[in-house]
C-alpha cells in the first residue's frame, strides 16, 4: 500500500513512536497482547492468542497460534521473518519462545518489559492474564514488568486519515447492509422473516460489498424486534430464532469490517399498524439523537453531553426511557471500549470529564428502551470528533421507518 | 558384516557426509537456503556437542561436527544425546521428540514447518549409518 492509497498508515511510523515512548518510560521491551495493540500495531487481525515484542529500536515481532501465524505474516507489514508461530513445542510454547527472544533483545538478558494489564468489559481485550504474568516472571529472571498499556492507548487516541477512510468505507458498507434490510422487509417482505435471517442478509450484502466479517462480539448482527427491542437497561441484543411481527418494533444493529476499520450503525423500524404511542416513543428517539449529534464537537465531556441530553429527555417526559450513557469507545479491530485513557474515578471505565479533542473518533450510542410496553431503539455510529461539530460516518437517513 | 561406526565421531561424520550427498539431491532438498544446528547434551564422554548442516540451493555446503558453542543457524535443535541417538536408530520420530519436549527448537516455526518433511528425509538417511552409540 503506497502513501498515494487512501488507506495507507504508517506503522513504521507507529512504531517509532512507541519506541520513543518506552525510551521515555525506560522500557527496553513492549510486549503488547491486547488485541487493539496487535491491530494498531502489525496491521492484521488476530483472532488467536497473539503477542507483539517490540525491541527499543527496528521492527516488532508478532508471535501468534502457528495455525494462524503465516495468514497473519501474509495480511501484516511484517515479513515472514518477524511473524512466529507458537505450539506446543520443546522451545516453541509461547512462553519458553517470547522470554527466549525478549532475552536476546536485552543486553545482559536484563531489562524492564512493558506489559499490558488491567480489565475490561469487552471480552476480547487480551490483557496479560495472572497465569501468563506468572510464568512470564519466572521464565524472564532479572526483567521488571511493568504495565504500559497507557502508551499505546495515548498515541492511538487521535486517529489519522486512513483509520479515518478505513471507517469510513466500513460504514459505506453498513449503509448498503441497511439498504438490503429495507429493501427485503418493506411490502410485505418482513412476513416469515426472522431476526436471524435479517442478520444473515445483512452480512451477505456486506459481505458481497466488501466487509471481512461483521465484526461485534455480540452475535455479529444485533437483531432485535418485539419485547426485545426495550428490554430494560438493555444495549446488546444477539439475534434470536423470534419471527418478525405486524405492530411491533425492529432494531437492526449491523457491523462490517474493512482493513480493521469498524462499521457500526443501528437502523430502526416500526412494523404496521403503528400506534400513536409508538410514534411518541420512536420520535423522542429521533429528536435526542439529532440534538446528540448536534452537540457533539471538541472540548465537551461524556458527562457534559449526558446531562444535556438526560435534561432534554426529563423536560419531554421520556427520561425514565433513555439509558444514561451516549457513546463508547472504538478503534481499530479489538478497540472497544473505554474513551481516551485509564483516568477516571473507577479504573478502566471511560472519564465521565474526558475532553473530547479534534481527530478522536467514538461510536455515538444511545438506546431508548420501555420495557412496559415492549419498544425500544437503538442508534449507533462511529462519529470523528471536528473541533466544532462531528461527523457521522454511517450516512443511511436517520429515521425511523415504517414498513 | 558392515563395519559399525561410533556416533558422533568423525568417521560418522564423514559417512554422514557422503550419504547425505549422495542420497539426497538438491530436487529431494526442495531447492532449500538454511542452516541447524543439532545440539547433543550429555554425551558418553560427558561433553556437549554440535552437528552444524548448512545447504545451499538445496546442496549440502556443511556438515560441522564439533564441541562448545555451534555457529549461527537458522534453527537450533537442543536435546539430549540419547534423545538424538533414538531419532537417528529410528526408534524415536523427531516430530514426537519436538511435541513431548524432549527437543526443543529455537527458529521461526512458519519456517519449521516448510522444512519439517525434509528433516524427516534427513534423519531417515542418517539412520542408515551402521553405528554403534
Amino acid at each position: 500500500m503506497t502513501q498515494n492509497d487512501p488507506f495507507f498508515i504508517d506503522f513504521p511510523g507507529r512504531i517509532s513512536r512507541i519506541q520513543a515512548e518506552m525510551a521515555e518510560a525506560k522500557i527496553d521491551v513492549y510486549l503488547g497482547s491486547r488485541l487493539r495493540t496487535l491491530s494498531w500495531t502489525l496491521d492484521a487481525f488476530c483472532p488467536w492468542r497473539s503477542f507483539v515484542v517490540i525491541p527499543p529500536e527496528g521492527i516488532p515481532t508478532a508471535f501468534t497460534f502457528v495455525i494462524d501465524a503465516a495468514r497473519v505474516a501474509d495480511d501484516s507489514w511484517l515479513d515472514e521473518s518477524h511473524v512466529f508461530g507458537f505450539a506446543p513445542m520443546g522451545g516453541q510454547d509461547q512462553i519458553e519462545l517470547i522470554s527466549d527472544f525478549i532475552k536476546d533483545l536485552l543486553p545482559g538478558r536484563r531489562g524492564r518489559i512493558g506489559i499490558e494489564s488491567g480489565m475490561s468489559n469487552y471480552l476480547p481485550e487480551g490483557n496479560l492474564t495472572h497465569y501468563e504474568y506468572e510464568r512470564f516472571s519466572a521464565a524472564l529472571p532479572g526483567c521488571e514488568l511493568v504495565n504500559a498499556h497507557t502508551i499505546i492507548d495515548k498515541l492511538s487516541l487521535i486517529k489519522d486519515a486512513g483509520t479515518i477512510n478505513r471507517f469510513r468505507e466500513a460504514s459505506r458498507i453498513v449503509d448498503i447492509g441497511h439498504q438490503a434490510v429495507f429493501d427485503a422487509l418493506k411490502d410485505g417482505g418482513y412476513r416469515g422473516m426472522t431476526e436471524t435471517g435479517i442478520a444473515g442478509l445483512a452480512a451477505f450484502a456486506m459481505r458481497k460489498a466488501g466487509s471481512e466479517w461483521e465484526w461485534s462480539f455480540t452475535g455479529g448482527n444485533e437483531i432485535a424486534s418485539g419485547y426485545r427491542t426495550g428490554l430494560t437497561g438493555g444495549a446488546c441484543t444477539p439475534a434470536s430464532r423470534r419471527e418478525i411481527s405486524a405492530g411491533e418494533p425492529l432494531m437492526v444493529d449491523i457491523h462490517a469490517m474493512f482493513k480493521l476499520g469498524l462499521g457500526d450503525h443501528s437502523h430502526n423500524y416500526l412494523i404496521s399498524p403503528v400506534t400513536h404511542r409508538q410514534w411518541w416513543h420512536a420520535n423522542n428517539f429521533l429528536d435526542i439523537v439529532r440534538l446528540t449529534l448536534k452537540t457533539y464537537k471538541a472540548g465537551i465531556t461524556p458527562s457534559d453531553l449526558a446531562e444535556k441530553m438526560m435534561g432534554f429527555a426529563d423536560e419531554r417526559g421520556f427520561s425514565d426511557y433513555m439509558v444514561p450513557g451516549f457513546e463508547h469507545g472504538i478503534g481499530m479491530m479489538g478497540d472497544e471500549w473505554l474513551i481516551g485513557l485509564n483516568d477516571g474515578p473507577f479504573p478502566y471505565w471511560t472519564n465521565p470529564e474526558h475532553v473530547y479533542q479534534a481527530g478522536e473518533l467514538l461510536i455515538c450510542a444511545m438506546q431508548y428502551a420501555c420495557p412496559e410496553e415492549g419498544i425500544g431503539f437503538r442508534y449507533e455510529n462511529p462519529v470523528v470528533i471536528h473541533p466544532d461539530r462531528c461527523e457521522p460516518l454511517s450516512v443511511f437517513p436517520l429515521t425511523i421507518d415504517e414498513i | 558384516m558392515t563395519e559399525q561406526i561410533r556416533y558422533l565421531t568423525p568417521g560418522w561424520r564423514d559417512e554422514a557426509e557422503m550419504r547425505l550427498k549422495s542420497e539426497l539431491s538438491p530436487e529431494r532438498m526442495n531447492f532449500i537456503t538454511s542452516s541447524m544446528s543439532n545440539i547433543y547434551l550429555d554425551c558418553p564422554d560427558g561433553k556437549d556437542k554440535y552437528l552444524f548442516f548448512r545447504f545451499e540451493k538445496g546442496l549440502f555446503a556443511d556438515l560441522i561436527l564439533g564441541e562448545g558453542e555451534p555457529p549461527d543457524a537458522e534453527f537450533r535443535i537442543t536435546g539430549q544425546y540419547e534423545t538424538f541417538a533414538r531419532i537417528s536408530k529410528a526408534e524415536l520420530g523427531s516430530q514426537r521428540a519436538l511435541m513431548t519436549g524432549k527437543l526443543k527448537l529455537k527458529g521461526n516455526m512458519i519456517k519449521a514447518l516448510k522444512l519439517a518433511s525434509i528433516a524427516d528425509r534427513l534423519n531417515k538417511v542418517l539412520s542408515t549409518i551402521p553405528a554403534v552409540y
